[in-house]
């Protein structure tokens, strides 16, 4: 039964070094069935002793046979020690009661040892089963951490592959498929068409020039007159002139002020900062609900509809200037013409 | 700065924002020294046209914008002088190594912006169309508000 036992464990053991997780599992259910038939049988033997120790008066026969049955059973135990101190006690059958007495004080402590060794058993059973739980999930996690390191060798295989297809630039059509998936992976709006280049310089620039052009597209709509013109270097031209109009009207309009400051220092006496500030915080009201005219209307009346009365600062420029503003756009774009053409003070 | 990257995000004050501050930085102008008092045209012109543009970064946000935030800081440190943008190269051999791959005309274009637009010198092309976005717009913003001021103040 141990010898089973045993060898079970070690065929467990040996399993557990197998790893193969069901088929330990299954080895390890039925060891324990197995050793709960054997720990059956034991108490079935040990049941029986006190019934021999209560019969061995009685019937020596039946007792030498049930004992002699033990002994076998023992023997088959406990190797040749038990056989060999046993093995003179069948030939008396006289002195056989105190003997068998002894005997079944041995094969009561026999059975206690065997009941120990079934609880050590038991007990190495549960433990190896822990420790093979414990070994299984290690095994897992091993497993695991192997599968995860077969990946990143595998993704680092692919990445050596795509460094070699950036190095080499000549990629065949799979190996440029997955460079561009993973690419994707990483940037996502970039896209490798068919015929383009999937190296990482030339991905990068073409994400840049993308971003470049969603900006153009939004200048483009801001900047007056730039939707006729194609070509990126075309519509930047047209940017720069704008600005550059934007930026001369400024210092026409500037100029003009520094010519107009007597009424501007004046505008200054009447209305002190604290009164620009207390207008001007009344005014979002005033600009939700007419948003087109000019805030300061009441401050400075303007004749919107009428000419720009300029003439007192440069007669010269007054019939350009004196064009109906109907719309700043185009007030300002005469005044920067006015500014173009050595508007001088 | 972060911005989402589908949307371009450049919004401006309202009109009267702008007007406010080009109002108050006048009159400071005109508290320090006083425009009656015997001054050069040339330095008058100069000193409201640093107000008007020093009111339109101040009005854009300060801090929100980099050319807005160049602007003030040029303005500070030249307190004295005419606002210029010079471009200012930092990444001289990066930016020289990337041209030769690029459209030069295009390129050429990007550096005419960038000496353009207040503290361009130091943006990547993609950030200058962004900023230069939004500095055309207060630009329009403060030209409207000075036009305004000049027709009101006109002797009729």
């Amino acid at each position: 039964m141990l010898e089973s036992l045993v060898s079970l464990e070690s065929m467990s053991l040996s399993s557990m070094d197998v790893s193969v997780l069901e088929r330990l599992k299954w080895l390890q259910q039925q060891q324990q069935q197995q050793q709960q038939q054997q720990q059956q049988q034991v108490l079935s033997s040990t049941n029986a002793s006190p019934e021999l120790l209560q019969f061995h008066g009685t019937n020596n026969d039946e007792l030498l046979q049930n004992t002699f049955s033990h002994f076998q059973m023992l023997r088959s135990g406990f190797g040749p020690n038990y056989s060999m101190g046993f093995g003179p006690s069948h030939e008396p059958m006289d002195g056989c009661i105190s003997r068998t007495n002894s005997c079944q004080m041995d094969q009561a402590d026999t059975v206690g040892v065997m009941l120990k060794n079934s609880e050590e058993n038991i007990a190495f059973s549960l433990k190896s089963k822990r420790k093979s739980e414990v070994k299984t999930r290690a095994e897992e996690k091993t497993e695991k951490k192997i599968k995860v390191e077969a990946e990143t060798e595998s993704n680092m295989k692919v990445k050596s592959n795509l460094s070699n297809t950036e190095a080499s630039s000549e990629t065949s059509k799979q190996t440029s498929k997955g460079a561009s998936e993973i690419q994707k992976l990483d940037y996502i709006h970039v896209r490798a068409r068919r015929g383009q280049a999937t190296d990482r310089h030339s991905l990068a620039e073409r994400a840049r020039r993308e971003k470049i052009s969603k900006k153009m597209k939004y200048l483009q709509d801001l900047v007056p007159g730039c939707n006729k013109v194609t070509g990126r270097a075309g519509m930047l031209d047209e940017i720069i002139n704008y600005v550059q109009s934007l930026q001369r009207q400024v210092e026409f309009l500037s100029m003009k002020l520094a010519v107009l400051n007597p009424e501007l220092e004046l505008a200054m006496e009447d209305l002190s900062v604290k009164q620009f500030q207390a207008y001007f915080t009344n005014l979002p009201v005033l600009v939700a609900s007419k948003p087109s005219l000019m805030v300061d209307a009441p401050l400075f009346p303007l004749d919107q509809q009428g000419s720009l009365d300029l003439s007192v600062i440069n007669p010269n420029q007054a019939t350009s200037i004196e064009a109906p503003s109907a719309s700043w756009e185009t007030q300002s774009q005469s005044l920067y013409n006015t500014s173009s053409l050595g508007f001088q003070y | 700065m972060a911005f989402a990257e589908n949307h371009i995000n450049t919004d401006v004050p309202e009109k009267d924002v702008f007007a406010l501050h080009f109002l108050q930085t006048l009159s400071n102008l005109s508290t320090q020294n006083p425009f009656s008092s015997p001054d050069k045209k040339s330095d008058r012109v100069k000193k409201i046209k640093k107000a008007a543009y020093v009111s339109m970064a101040r009005a854009a946000g300060c801090t929100d914008r980099l050319w807005s935030r160049a602007l003030l800081q040029r303005a500070a440190k030249r307190n004295n002088k005419i606002v210029r943008f010079p471009r200012r190269r930092k990444r001289v051999t990066w930016l020289r190594r990337r041209s030769n791959r690029r459209d030069p005309v295009e390129e050429a274009a990007a550096e005419r912006l960038r000496n353009l637009v207040p503290g361009g010198g130091e943006m990547k092309t993609s950030k200058l169309m962004e900023e230069t976005a939004h500095y055309i717009k207060c630009l329009s913003m403060q030209v409207k508000v000075m036009q305004c001021l000049v027709d009101g103040l006109s002797p009729k």
